[in-house]
């Protein structure tokens, strides 16, 4: 154990994750192994369900740590586009208006200039490249955190005996599809009802 | 102290008046909660699902035989259609002697996540002509498409140009490569296949940032400090509060619908290229061989005029008219603009087609 964790110190970050997940799932399974006879005599109690789906909850915390690496990494960006777009609007600002406004007029004429020059730089970065690629990327992180955060929920749904989302979601699309055909049906049998009218 | 002399006491009195108008903005003007946004009468007439069919009452004697339906966007709500009795779209249609439904798409919940662009198209604007076919017993009907609105309008037109007699197009969302808009740089970029896998529909809070990154400042801070500005002057206080309210109502979008409009319009292009299919049947733009009337806004930050244009390029009409307003997205149908000019010549030009 100890030449492996040292050989793993150098190695990178994925493979560091890699190596705890191989690690917990390793542990997580032989427990449950070891454990599942004796727990077989509780096997309608809602530990049971948990404790046989437990390892699952090790997994999706494991992965979610991977994804805040990735998340992180992608939100600084997104903050120094923003903050580095501030910096050169505020420049040009400064350059146009070089003196302190003194009356009204000029802090309204401030203003418009300060607005104008702002929205422009600010919609040039929105409308890059770097940043739609930051963006979307961001927002991918983001969903697989909710993923796992589902995941995790669906274990302990699952503890409790209610559906999971894949269960919901499949009740839902047969809902649809039926709900579909029906209409369609109702649609056509209007339409045929009109023709023969005529 | 030679500094504290130069600024100008107007600067301080711009200041306190500012903030007594802050202090003073509850006592003078209602809760965007207590304003009412359908202004004109109207009824319901049809109700599919979350959707319901609107039929507004005439003002003057109808004078046109062939009634008009409109598609109303995806994003936020019908309402700014008929925002204000001054300002409202369907009022003025309706004073220019038009028999005028909407269709109001309602606000899908999680159930809806698999309705498609068939069932938008095929099933609920469907059901829509159908109904209005039956009741003013006429064989076509004209129809307008609003932003969105227009794209599943056109998919509609081009999949039943026998039901449609006259078609009006505003600010469609149709060549999605050509747009120029802040919305297309991050649609273009959204794995939208894993978005809609993991939360279901589109939610509100997802289009507010989106909008959110449309002249941020503009829309973000100047446009609160003229309010607060403007405290006092009751007719725009009015009326930007009835914006803002529309605005701050935008609901879901269903998950399978988006998916599509984000990849067939925004990522793959395919309607214009007449590769689009909806259901299983494939959208061939030249089959929309109707007179066509297409209205686009060069100020447009939502829907860039280069993204609608296209389509009166694209369709098979003989007859059809583009025009081009100095305005952007609401102002071409929410402003005193639109009274003036693109409600009348609109109108003139569906009267003589209608």
């Amino acid at each position: 154990m100890q030449s492996k964790s040292s050989k793993n110190s150098a190695e990178s970050p994925k493979e560091m994750t890699e190596y705890y997940k191989h690690l917990s799932l390793f542990w997580t399974d032989i427990i449950h192994l070891m454990s599942s006879k004796p727990q077989a005599l509780t096997s309608i109690g809602p530990m049971r369900a948990f404790a046989a789906n437990s390892k699952k909850i090790a997994v999706e915390l494991i992965e979610i740590n991977e994804n805040l690496v990735g998340f992180n990494q992608y939100i600084t960006e997104y903050y120094k586009q923003l903050s580095n777009a501030w910096g050169i609007a505020q420049k040009k600002v400064n350059l146009k208006v070089p003196k302190i406004p003194q009356d009204t007029e000029q802090i309204e004429a401030m203003k418009r200039i300060w607005i104008d020059i702002f929205d422009n730089d600010f919609t040039e970065l929105f409308d890059s490249k770097k940043f739609g690629e930051n963006y979307g990327n961001l927002v991918s992180k983001e969903l697989e955190l909710t993923k796992h955060w589902g995941n995790i929920t669906n274990v302990i749904l699952q503890s409790v005996n209610l559906p999971s989302k894949e269960e919901i979601d499949e009740v839902y699309n047969e809902i649809h599809s039926l709900k579909k055909r029906v209409s369609k049906l109702e649609l056509e049998l209007k339409k045929e009802k009109r023709k023969n009218a005529k | 102290m030679q500094n504290e002399s130069r600024i100008d006491p107007k600067i301080i009195e711009e200041i306190l008046k500012f903030s007594k108008n802050v202090i003073d903005a509850p006592k003078l003007v209602a809760a965007p909660d207590e304003i009412n946004l359908e202004v004109t009468p109207h009824e319901v007439v049809q109700k599919i699902d979350k959707t319901r069919l609107l039929h507004y009452k005439p003002i003057i004697e109808t004078k046109h035989k062939t009634p008009l339906l409109i598609s109303y966007a995806l994003i936020n709500r019908f309402h700014i259609l008929d925002i204000h009795p001054q300002k409202s779209w369907v009022r003025n249609l309706l004073e220019q002697g038009f028999e005028v439904y909407m269709l109001d798409w309602g606000t899908p919940t999680s159930m809806d996540k698999y309705l498609d662009f068939d069932d938008y198209v095929n099933g609920y604007l469907d059901s829509s002509v159908e109904y209005i076919k039956n009741q003013s017993s006429t064989e076509k009907i004209s129809l307008q498409g609003y932003c969105t609105g227009a794209t599943i309008a056109t998919a509609y037109t081009a999949l039943h140009p026998e039901s449609v007699k006259n078609y009006i197009a505003t600010a469609p969302v149709i060549d999605g490569w050509k747009d120029t808009t802040v919305i297309s740089n991050l649609a273009k970029h959204m794995d939208v296949d894993k978005m809609v896998d993991t939360i279901g529909n589109m939610p509100p809070e997802f289009m507010y940032y989106c909008f959110s990154v449309l002249k941020p400042f503009e829309q973000g801070i100047e446009k609160y400090v003229k309010f607060f500005k403007n405290i006092d002057d009751k007719k725009y206080v009015d009326n930007f509060l009835r914006v803002e309210k529309w605005l701050g109502d935008t609901p879901p979008i269903p998950g399978e619908l988006f998916k599509q409009w984000i990849k067939d319009i925004y990522q793959e292009n395919l309607l214009i290229q007449n590769k689009m299919y909806v259901g299983e049947e494939l959208i061939d733009l030249k089959k929309i061989d109707m007179p066509m009337f297409t209205q686009v806004a060069v100020g447009d930050h939502l829907v860039s005029p280069e993204c609608s244009m296209p389509l009166h390029y694209a369709v098979g009409s003989d007859d059809k008219t583009l025009k081009i307003y100095p305005t952007g997205h609401v102002g071409m149908i929410a402003s005193s603009l639109s009274q003036k000019k693109v409600l009348p010549e609109m109108g003139t030009w569906l009267a003589e087609r209608s």
